[in-house]
């Protein structure tokens, strides 16, 4: 089972209403793939759809800037499960293209002792996987509910308002402000770290700072520290349709900046596509005759998750508390 | 303020709220009516930006003495004590007794409504067609204020912060939230409700940095009558205000994760 399992494994009445949720978010719920499923698209064959679209210029809000406002879907495919390209793992583990476009194989430039570290992490995630070391080492920091970076933030909606840009979805909030005041300083650090955006042409970018290290990019030890610095831009490339590409910088424990890029869909306008090889996007919700099905109920993640916590201390998983390079 | 200005002002909207019933003698304050807010793109009063409640109710909601740590302060609730039943009182004083282990603040849970409001935490109002969005720092919790045409859907449900429907009387928003859990409490003084929770509130800008908040709890399963909190919000002045993070299971679980005999980690 694996810990994403664990982390939905929640409470009596709370299980259900927890479901019904996530039946309501446009996020869908966790999907189950069969071996055979073909290599779902990330970005490789986004990168190359993305070259063939033809210049799109997007609309503006009132206050002149592009305009993001809309209800988005997550990366899609089996989502962050892990950004590096993979074959079939099992029924949660579809193989999948990296999420990485820059280098250009696709993997995370780990200096030799953070790939070491890296697979060590991912040989305890004592997920039955080929390759463990058979002991537990840490738990997927998403499995304790603490908020998260923007690429594991999943989909949501996006709201504009002048000099500042809102992401909300039924468990996370960011505000981004985009009117040129200074991010957190003096030695603070979030777990999501501190955003300060600003726009160039039709692209939102976004600086993200002062984070403290903790999260992961995904659920098998892909991780940044304390001193890592992140770029994300969002810019439209048609009307339904964000180009998402997120520039992570740390010499500490990545020999240059890599860069992961795939597309955002607007929620009710596609699906997997993952028959025809084309980009992936999400499932949206389908019940379009709910007069609820576009509102984001409460998910009460803190409050369900009491047996996934003692689960896991009890299996010996420690508490990671970031990754610190050797001096 | 006079009394006849306050009725005249809540009396209709009571009214139309309905299944509230009598308010038997209780002393209202509410907003004058003098100040008209800004408006949004949708023609609504402007709530948004960032705000957070100045008083001591997130201890007690009601007049308290000082003691380690917690200052003394006046209680929010209007008129007398907080009308239990019976039975109710005897819970609450047991409840403040055993704070500790029962509050739910000391797991990390959203804590309900009103009282996500009061805790010492700012939160941003965010407001759009179909509803207006509460951002708070604290567990960085998002809840969503409906005003689509839907109206709550069929229980039972029982979330920790209510299941929200609003809409706009004059300047003030009118929120009926229902479908609560009896698992959250008023304060850390111990003061509780059922699962048969009804509260409403209602939001008046009362000038371009204040909004009066008042609260009608109804609860016939623990009080005998509906009653009523009140309190101004402030807008937040600091020039570099913005809602930070407050990751309360983050925290608790490093600290007890290697303590050999922490109950967080014993079955419940």
């Amino acid at each position: 089972m694996s810990h994403r399992s664990f982390s939905v494994a929640l409470k009596g009445a709370t299980l259900v209403l927890s479901v019904l949720a996530l039946a309501r978010s446009p996020v869908a719920a966790q999907a189950r793939f069969a071996p055979a499923t073909p290599k779902l698209p990330m970005a490789r064959t986004w990168t190359a759809y993305k070259a063939t679209l033809p210049p799109y210029r997007p609309p503006r809000t009132p206050d002149g800037v592009p305009d993001l406002r809309g209800v988005w879907g997550g990366p899609g495919g089996a989502g962050g499960d892990d950004i590096e390209e993979h074959e079939y793992v099992d029924s949660t583990t579809p193989p999948q293209e990296s999420f990485i476009s820059d280098p250009p194989d696709g993997k995370i430039p780990y200096t030799p002792w953070a790939l070491a570290t890296r697979n060590e992490i991912r040989a305890g995630l004592a997920r039955g996987w080929p390759g463990e070391s058979g002991g537990r080492l840490y738990a997927d920091p998403a499995s304790y509910c603490v908020t998260t970076i923007g690429p594991r933030g999943g989909g949501g909606e996006i709201t504009q308002q002048p000099g500042r840009v809102i992401l909300m979805n039924a468990r996370i909030h960011r505000v981004i402000r985009t009117d040129g005041s200074p991010p957190l300083g003096g030695g603070a650090q979030l777990w999501r770290g501190s955003s300060r955006g600003r726009w160039e042409g039709d692209s939102l970018v976004v600086s993200v700072t002062s984070l403290n290290g903790r999260h992961w990019f995904d659920s098998v030890g892909n991780f940044y520290s304390d001193s890592t610095r992140m770029v994300e831009r969002w810019r439209l490339v048609d009307a339904n349709t964000i180009d998402y590409e997120i520039t992570i910088e740390d010499p500490t424990i990545y020999t240059r900046p890599w860069t992961m890029n795939y597309p955002l869909r607007r929620a009710g306008t596609g699906g997997t596509d993952a028959a025809t090889g084309k980009y992936a996007w999400r499932t949206t919700v389908t019940a379009d005759r709910d007069p609820y099905a576009r509102e984001m109920w409460e998910t009460t993640c803190n409050e369900g998750i009491g047996h996934t916590v003692e689960e896991l201390h009890g299996l010996g998983f420690k508490w990671f508390k970031g990754v610190t390079p050797p001096r | 303020m006079a009394r006849w200005l306050v009725l005249s002002v809540i009396g209709p909207s009571m009214l139309a709220i309905g299944s509230l019933g009598a308010m038997p003698g209780a002393a209202q304050s509410s907003a004058p009516a003098t100040y008209t807010p800004p408006r949004t793109v949708d023609g609504h009063p402007d709530l948004q930006g960032v705000w957070q409640a100045l008083n001591t109710a997130a201890w007690d909601i009601e007049d308290h003495n000082a003691r380690l740590g917690v200052p003394a302060g006046r209680g929010v609730v209007e008129g007398g004590p907080l009308p239990y039943q019976p039975w109710a009182l005897a819970k609450k004083q047991e409840n403040a007794r055993n704070r500790a282990a029962l509050d739910l603040e000391g797991r990390c849970h959203l804590l309900g409504v009103p009282r996500m409001t009061y805790m010492p935490y700012p939160f941003q109002v965010v407001q759009q067609q179909d509803k207006v969005t509460i951002l708070y720092e604290y567990l960085g919790a998002v809840r969503y204020l409906y005003m689509n045409g839907n109206p709550h859907p069929k229980g039972p449900i029982e979330w920790y912060l209510g299941d929200s429907r609003a809409r706009w009387d004059g300047n003030t928003l009118v929120v009926d939230v229902v479908h609560f859990t009896d698992q959250t409490w008023f304060d850390r003084a111990g003061n509780f409700h059922s699962d048969a929770l009804h509260v409403v509130e209602r939001y008046t800008p009362t000038g371009p940095d204040h909004m009066r908040y008042e609260v009608t709890i109804e609860d016939p399963k623990v009080f005998t009558r509906p009653w009523t909190m009140s309190m101004p919000l402030y807008r937040r002045q600091d020039t570099q205000v913005e809602i930070l993070e407050y990751e309360c299971m983050a925290y608790l679980l490093e600290q007890e994760w290697d303590k050999a005999d922490s109950p967080l980690f014993r079955p419940q």
